[in-house]
């Protein structure tokens, strides 16, 4: 109780009354927003069991049209099939030379766009000319195949990494320079202001408020960078094939089709699959939703 | 039945005044489409003192705000301010949603290079200032309206005042420019509010331009209550109040003004 009298100089401090108070804290108890955290079974019910299901229900389709016969062995292969050539692909540890082939690949590939990117956006966020510029080609580009590339970098570059880097650089650099600046557009011009306010410098408002402010955007330009830079690694390695350039994912599946071997090619297309939404799964999904919830942003599960 | 208004006597006034606006004009845009904000406006406030700028929608008592604050420049005239920079908020609390309450207090003296130890130290001090003690780990959306508010006022505080401390002089206990802080929030928060930013001043000696457009806000907080035309603005009449001031008489008397300052463009 003796440290409760310390408090007896308040009442000879001006101010409102202790009713006041009292009002005053009911409402920040009634207004505060509560988080509705949803239990770990429901999240796994509503978030896991489907899409497991609809991929039983897939094979289960595949398994009858396979057995019906309506189209022949060499068009369209029964799951065991395809399964049992991914089996022994792994048991061979063959898969997971080709595999680290084209993941290595990808994710060198994916950090040197970042590299390029990042200033890139910056730029075209910043400086008003070099938006005017180059913004609209930056756009242009998100939406060109970059397949399209393969047969130029292949006549600049030969048959060397150069081509594949030069193609998955294409694919992934426009749209996380273009995910960077959606993300500076769209900090609200007020946080900048109040930083200038509370006397932030250039330089302490970029590093302490746009970027931060800026970061799910660019979480989101990277995640879809991503995406592209697999898609054009896949592309860049079904095409150009060569002894010299390793044997990945791309070469895998283009050898299945120059052997007619259609379990390889479904096996190939699977792992792609697999590796590219692994991947999202695995990196980018917990770390834009790690930053939305910081922020009050997520939603759904 | 009289309503005297709750405050207390203020000490009196020394010294230099802690903001002085001296023949200030703003004017946006050139030729036809110039549009004269502010015309010739003196205001002077004593440190320590609480003002309110009252004026109708668009009469540019944010531009004037803005011009104390340093956001922009006045197309003539001066403005002088004894504290190094005055602390701004806005009717939104614009805190940083990446972080919680205690570092969005902290950042105005992590800006000014306080280390660590000593910035925590000043954010808890302030936010118990404000009444949310123990709330420092909450991210903004965890939060009410009225309590992001608070935030940011704790932030506008450690930007006006920074370490504060004991024994601080008037002209150190800051400049704090509000721009309609509390028009977003509901009346009973916003009722809630201005008692607690009356508290504040009175704790803290902060001096306080604080702009709106409701008379009722203007003649429960202020000592002198500014009235501003509109387009272009100029300072029309002020009234300084007291203790003994009947609150419903002034009251009446400054939306007569306001009234007739408005009904003046419509002839
Ligand atoms: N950046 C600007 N460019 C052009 N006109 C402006 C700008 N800011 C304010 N104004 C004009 O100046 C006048 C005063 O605006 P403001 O200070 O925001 O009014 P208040 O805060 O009193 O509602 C308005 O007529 C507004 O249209
Ligand atoms: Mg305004």
């Amino acid at each position: 109780m003796a440290a409760e009298s310390t408090t007896a100089t308040d009442e000879e401090r001006p101010g409102p009354t202790d009713d006041a108070i009292d009002v005053g804290r009911g409402l920040d108890a009634l207004d505060t927003p509560t988080e509705q955290r949803t239990p770990l079974w429901k999240r796994f019910l509503t978030g896991v069991v489907p899409p497991i299901v609809a991929v039983v229900l897939f094979v289960v389709v595949w398994q009858i049209l396979w057995a019906s016969a309506i189209w022949p062995e060499f068009k369209l292969p029964s799951p065991e099939a395809v399964f049992g050539t991914i089996g022994q692909d792994f048991a061979e540890g063959r898969a997971f030379d080709i595999i680290w082939t084209s993941i290595s690949r990808a994710v060198l590939g994916f950090l040197l766009a970042v590299v390029v990117a990042t200033p890139l956006g910056l730029l075209v966020a910043t400086v008003p000319l070099v938006r005017s510029a180059i913004g609209p080609i930056l756009t242009g580009l998100q939406s060109l195949p970059s397949v399209a590339w393969v047969p130029a970098a292949v006549l600049w570059f030969g048959l060397t990494d150069a081509t594949i880097y030069f193609v998955v650089l294409m694919g992934a650099v426009p749209s996380i320079a273009n995910g960077l600046v959606s993300g500076i557009d769209q900090v609200p011009p007020l946080l900048p202001r109040v930083g200038f306010a509370m006397g932030a410098s250039r330089s302490q408002s970029a590093r302490l408020i746009m970027l931060p402010a800026a970061l799910p955007g660019f979480l989101g330009g990277l995640k879809q960078g991503w995406a592209f830079s697999w898609r054009s690694l896949m592309a860049a390695e079904i095409i150009a094939t060569s002894p010299s350039l390793g044997f990945g994912l791309g070469a895998y599946l283009n050898e299945g089709q120059s052997l007619s071997d259609m379990p390889s090619v479904m096996a190939a297309i699977l792992l792609i699959l697999i590796v590219g939404i692994g991947v999202e799964l695995l990196f980018f999904r917990p770390a834009e939703l790690r930053v939305l919830r910081a922020r009050g942003l997520a939603t759904g599960p | 039945m009289t309503a005297t208004l709750e405050r207390h006597a203020p000490e009196p006034r020394t010294g230099p005044p802690a903001l002085d606006v001296r023949g200030v004009s703003k004017v946006f845009g050139t030729g036809q489409d110039a549009v004269v904000a502010l015309d010739g406006v003196d205001l002077s406030v004593a440190p320590g003192e609480f003002v309110c700028l009252l004026g109708a929608s668009g009469c540019g008592k944010s531009t004037l705000l803005n011009l104390v604050a340093g956001l922009d420049r006045p197309t003539s005239g001066t403005v002088e301010t004894t504290s190094a920079r005055p602390a701004v908020m806005f009717q939104e609390a614009a805190l940083l949603p990446w972080l919680d309450a205690g570092r969005n207090v902290e950042l105005p003296l992590r800006l000014a290079g306080i280390g660590r130890a000593q910035r925590r130290e000043r954010a808890q001090e302030l936010l118990a200032l404000v009444r949310l003690e123990g709330q420092a780990d909450k991210r903004p959306h965890e939060l009410s309206g009225g309590m992001r508010q608070r935030v940011a006022l704790a932030r506008a505080l450690a930007a006006a005042t920074g370490l504060g401390g004991e024994g601080k002089s008037r002209e150190e206990a800051g400049v704090l420019l509000m721009d309609e802080p509390f028009g977003a929030l509901d009346a009973i928060t916003r009722d809630v509010l201005q008692a607690e930013l009356l508290r504040v001043w009175e704790a803290t000696g902060t001096t306080v331009l604080f702009v709106t457009h409701d008379v009722r806000e203007s003649v429960r907080l202020a000592e002198r209550v500014v009235l501003l035309s509109s387009r272009p603005g100029r300072v029309v009449r002020e009234w300084a109040t007291s203790t003994d001031t009947d609150a419903e008489e002034l009251h009446g008397d400054i939306t007569g003004e306001l009234r007739e300052v408005i009904s003046a463009h419509g002839r």
